[in-house]
Formats: C-alpha cells, structure tokens, sequence
C-alpha cells in the first residue's frame, strides 16, 4: 500500500467505529448532559433550557424552612460511593493476587479450566448471582449455619448491611481483577525472581522490588476495571444492603423515578461519569509516564 | 437498483403494520394477569403477547414519558391515571362506549381520575397498609403506631417499600395529615416519624416481599391486600393488618398510552378481561378485589376466607398530587435515605 493510501485508509477505515462510538456512546452521553441542564418538568419528564439549577442542587437545597441551605447529603452519598467502590477494589485486589498466582503456577493443562472456572459467574445473570447471595446470606442462610457451626454467637441477620453489600460487590466484580492479574503474572519471569534471590533479596523484598513492579500493570488494568462498575452498582445496595443507604447508582434511579427530577439525575449522572472519566486519565497519565521511564 | 430499493422500502411499510397487528405488548403490575387468561387471549385471537411487569407506578410513568414505550397496554393506579392523562400519555379510547364499561360497578365511574371515562377501564382495587408474620409477632396490629414505631418484638425485623408513594400516605394516615399537602411543617412531622422508624428498619424494597415476609426473614411488611392474601393461601403464617386510622386505597386500570402500535388489539384485551368469566378467573388469580361484574357462586375469595380484602377500616384513596406537594413528598424520601 502506498502512503498517501495508507493515509487515506487511517482516515476512512476508522468511519464504522466512530459512528458506532457516536451513535452509541457520544451521542447518549450529549442528551445525559443536555437533560442535566434542562428544566424539570412537573410531573417527571423536562423541557429543555440552559439551567445550571439542577448542579447547584447538589450543594444546596430548600431546607424545611424554606430557605436555600448548603446540604451535604449528596456529598455524603458521592463519598459514600467513591468510599465502597475502593473498598471492593482493595478487597478484590488482596483476594485475586493469590488466586491468579495459583492459576499462573498451575499445571500447564490445568490452566485453561481454572480460567474457565473463574470466568464462569458470568454465564449467568447477574440479578440472579445476587439474588443467590440473598439465600447464603439470609435467616438460616448457609453464612448463618457456618458461623454457629463454629461456635459464632447467635446473630440477627448478615443480610441488610453494609457488609452484605461489599461483599456482593467483591463477588460480583472480582473475576475481572483475577484475569488481568493473572495475565501479569503468568508473564513474570522465574528466573527474575530467582535473580532476587541470588542477590540476597528475602521474600518481601523480592514481592516489592521484583513482583509488584512487573505485575502493576495488570493490577492497575484490574482497579480500574473493578473501581469503575463499583461506583456505579444498583442491585448490590438495593437487594443485599436493604436500601438503606443510598449510592449513586440508586439516587439516579430515583431522581428518574419516584423523585420525578430528570435533570437532577442526569447531573448526578454527569459527577459520576466525570468521576470515571478522572480516573481514567490518572491512569492514562501514569501509563505513559511508565512508558516513558521504559524508553533508553 | 432504484426500484429494488423503492419496492423493499415498500415492503417494509406494509410489514410493520401486519407485524403488529398480530402482538399486543402489555406492562402491568408484576404477575397481575393470571396467565391462563393471556394463553387463551393468545388462542381467541391469534395474537402474540408480552408481558413485562413493573413494581411501583413511578417506574411505569417513567417509561412512558421516556417516549416510544412499545406498549398497548399499561394498567397504573388511580393517581397516576390522573397524572398520564394531564400530561398528554394516554390514547383516548372512549372507554365508556366499550362493553366492558357496562360491567364496571357503578361507584368506580366517573371518578376524578377519568371523569368522562374516556382512557380507562377499573381493573383491580384494594389497600395498602401491612402484613406480619405471626410467626414471628403476636402482638396487637390495630394501627399504624406497631409499624410506624415499633416495639422491642418488631425492631429491626421491619420492611418498607422502595418508593415514597403509599408509604407516605400511610404515615399521613397515622399522623392526621392530609394527603398531598402543600404545607412544610406537616410534612415535616411525616419526615421526623420516618426518621424515627429508620433504625428498626431493615430493608427498603419493593422487589422480593412475599419471600422475605413469608420465610420470617422480617416480621412486619409494608404491602397489599391481595398479595398478602395470595402469600397467606399458599402457607404462610400471615395476618394483614386492619390499622384504626385507615388504609391507602388504590385502583389500578388498563390504560392504552399515545401512540400505541396496536390500539385495536388492547381494546380487544380489556374487553376479553372483563367479560365476567375471565373476570372470575382473574379474580380468584390475582386475590384483588374486582371492580367489574364476577360469578359470586365461582369466586375463591370470600369475606370469610379473605378478610384481607373486606376492610373493615375507613380507605382512603391516594391523590395525584401538585408539583409542590410531590416535591415534598420526595424530599422526605431523599432525605430519609440519604
């Protein structure tokens, strides 16, 4: 191909994939922020305008008084979100390191089934994977009959908390730590940590010197691939954490919903995605600052 | 090439419609039509039919005002009629001139929500209020005040519902305050009693109740009468409680929104599920009360076998509220919640 063609197929053959990535995902996201700066409408619903309202909302709102008083309740639940999401990244994080490791230092034939095991919750909907931990975790519940199994007091319920809760946001996005941890890992060289250990480097140094740094990046892929979903869960709050405590995920759905104010959900809905977006371009910027450091 | 195009255009004009003629798409109330009854619709007229549930009247006028909802027909309470009409969601389909209409009982006619009853016919009606398992609760049940403010035997073994709606108007109830009220301090003593209840609650939702109620996972459920009934026939130990102050009443109606692809078809449908044969059937399925003429001699639920839906309480029925009002009504929700 010459170049002049080359260019020219840089150029057209990228047409379907930013249609799709328009129609699908810029254009969406366009009327997200567009209704986020609507006009509500009375019953549900809006009408467009430029209204900034719908943000100032978040800090302030008409107290029981009737005055426009700063309101820290959604702060609170932003923070309660972002405070969940690293939670179940941390979580994720610790649990997936030593499975991966397994996997990776499996018998070679072995190893494409244990990936298969890990990737198989997915086959099945995630409602339904949820509801199950409403079984375990309920009255009589197989949580219940282990803990007095040994010896553990009586309990009212594991169900309805916030423990419930993370631990179904741990099961459910735990699976996409585990594969790209264990790619990093199975990548690692032996002989490296055999070089450690020739060089008088014990076990933990040889985890932070050698280990760590070759795997950051599939840890970093993992986070972000957890972290992400996380912030945004509905069903985990909803069925295992009861309802009580609101997220993001949940106060959006009542904005549109029984709140019947779009626009203040849209907005919620833009901080959650600006949210994203930041860490994305944290990670981004860290990539290519590793990238860089790599360059002789 | 031109004309290939022009005729497949064509074709796919005259394919849309023969498509939807023969489907009626149907979102109602979570398991609310027996569906015995939409098989043989299915065999009377030949016609395919979906059916999508939904689980509070907030999520059905959501996806209707988000437009293009594909539905024919929607069965929303009272209060949300009133709202659908007002904002322009629903199909004029001169219900009054149906046969259906005629087997209406005459009190659900003309009622503020429809008063030319031209958009709905009355499908089912009941309350709202709260069950307990007496399992796990034997305790008084004759007001609001056991489940509003528990005592040691129901705290934290309560359950609400996940939307403010009725819920709200039964803390009204209890409180003697008016529905739909436009005054903040009243509602204010409604947001100070649901604050008080939230530590003895262990869960707010509408998904799930008759497992949650009927395996004693909680002791107390916001909820209603037919469901209760229904939970309390198949083996659980349930009472519903008949509150002195009252109970929220409902009507729910099959409604056919703007702009339905098959507007003929859902016409069809009310009027096949309000002959009083498949009226009687859909009774005894559903165990909500019925607004249109059934067969006493075949009904399964009676006032002795089904006290549930005989109150013996005053109803009050839930109104469809000003936008200040509503505002309100959502600030003490969010602010519950929070």
């Amino acid at each position: 191909m010459t170049r002049a063609a080359l260019k020219s197929f840089r150029l057209w053959g990228l047409v379907p994939a930013w249609a799709l990535m328009g129609l699908t995902l810029i254009i969406p996201v366009a009327i997200v922020a567009g209704v986020s700066l609507a006009d509500r409408g009375p019953y549900g619903g809006f009408n467009w305008a430029l209204n900034v309202s719908s943000y100032r909302e978040i800090l302030f709102t008409m107290g029981w008084t009737d005055e426009l008083e700063f309101d820290p309740k959604y702060l609170v639940i932003i923070g309660r979100t972002l405070a969940y999401g690293l939670a179940t990244t941390a979580i994720c994080m610790a649990l997936s390191v030593p499975v991966a490791y397994v996997i990776a230092n499996a018998r070679e034939n072995w190893k494409p089934f244990l990936v298969y095991l890990v990737t198989l919750p997915f086959w099945v909907s995630m409602i339904v994977r949820v509801y199950a931990w409403l079984i375990i975790l309920g009255n009589e519940g197989l949580a219940e009959k282990t803990w007095k199994f040994f010896g553990g007091g009586d309990v009212d319920t594991f169900l309805f908390t916030p423990g419930a809760m993370l631990t179904g946001m741990v099961y459910s996005y735990i699976p996409l730590m585990v594969l790209p941890v264990y790619a990093a890992i199975e990548k690692l060289d032996p002989a490296l940590l055999e070089a450690s250990h020739d060089l008088y480097g014990n076990r933990w140094t040889t985890l932070r010197r050698v280990i760590l740094p070759l795997t950051w990046p599939g840890l970093a892929a993992g986070a972000i691939l957890v972290f992400v979903p996380a912030i945004g869960t509905v069903l985990e709050p909803m069925l295992l954490g009861g309802g009580k405590q609101m997220m993001m995920g949940t106060l959006i759905q009542t904005q549109f919903g029984g709140g019947r104010n779009w626009p203040f959900g849209a907005a919620i809905a833009m901080v959650l995605m600006a949210m994203v977006v930041i860490v994305l371009v944290l990670n981004a910027r860290r990539a290519a600052a590793i990238a860089r450091e790599m360059e002789p | 090439m031109k004309k290939t195009l022009l005729t497949g255009t064509a074709l796919i004009c005259l394919a849309a419609p023969a498509l939807a003629e023969g489907t009626l798409n149907i979102y109602a109330w979570s398991d609310s039509i027996a569906p015995e009854l939409i098989e043989k619709f299915s065999a009377e007229t030949g016609a395919t039919v979906n059916y999508d549930g939904f689980n509070s009247n907030e999520d059905a006028l959501t996806k209707l005002q988000a437009g293009a909802s594909g539905y024919d027909i929607v069965t929303p309470s009272q209060h949300f009629v009133k709202i659908m009409i007002d904002e322009g969601l629903l199909e004029d389909i001169d219900a009054k001139d149906l046969d259906a209409y005629a087997a209406v009982d005459d009190r659900w006619k003309g009622q503020w929500w429809d008063p030319e009853n031209d958009y709905s016919i009355p499908m089912a009606y009941g309350t709202a209020g709260f069950a307990v398992n007496r399992d796990l609760y034997d305790g008084p049940v004759d007001s609001w005040g056991v489940y509003f403010e528990p005592t040691e035997a129901l705290q934290g073994k309560i359950a609400s519902l996940s939307y403010p709606d009725e819920v709200v108007g039964a803390a009204q109830l209890y409180l003697g305050v008016e529905f739909c009220t436009e005054d903040k301090s009243e509602m204010k003593k409604v947001y100070d009693l649901l604050m008080a209840q939230k530590p003895y609650v262990a869960a707010y939702s509408s998904d799930n109740i008759e497992n949650r109620l009927g395996s004693g996972e909680v002791a107390a459920h916001f909820w209603w009468d037919g469901n209760v009934l229904r939970t309390r026939d198949a083996g659980a130990n349930l009472e519903y409680a008949m509150p002195k102050e009252g109970l929220v009443g409902w009507l729910d109606s099959y409604v056919v929104p703007k702009g339905a692809a098959n507007v003929d078809m859902a016409k069809k449908f009310i009027e096949f599920m309000s002959t009083e044969e498949n009226a009687t059937i859909q009774y005894n399925y559903y165990a909500h009360s019925a607004p249109v003429k059934i067969d006493e001699a075949s009904a399964k639920y009676t006032p002795e076998n089904a006290p549930e839906l005989f109150p013996t309480v005053p109803v009050e029925f839930s109104k469809a509220c000003s936008p200040a009002a509503q505002d309100l009504v959502t600030k003490v929700w969010t602010d519950l919640l929070q």
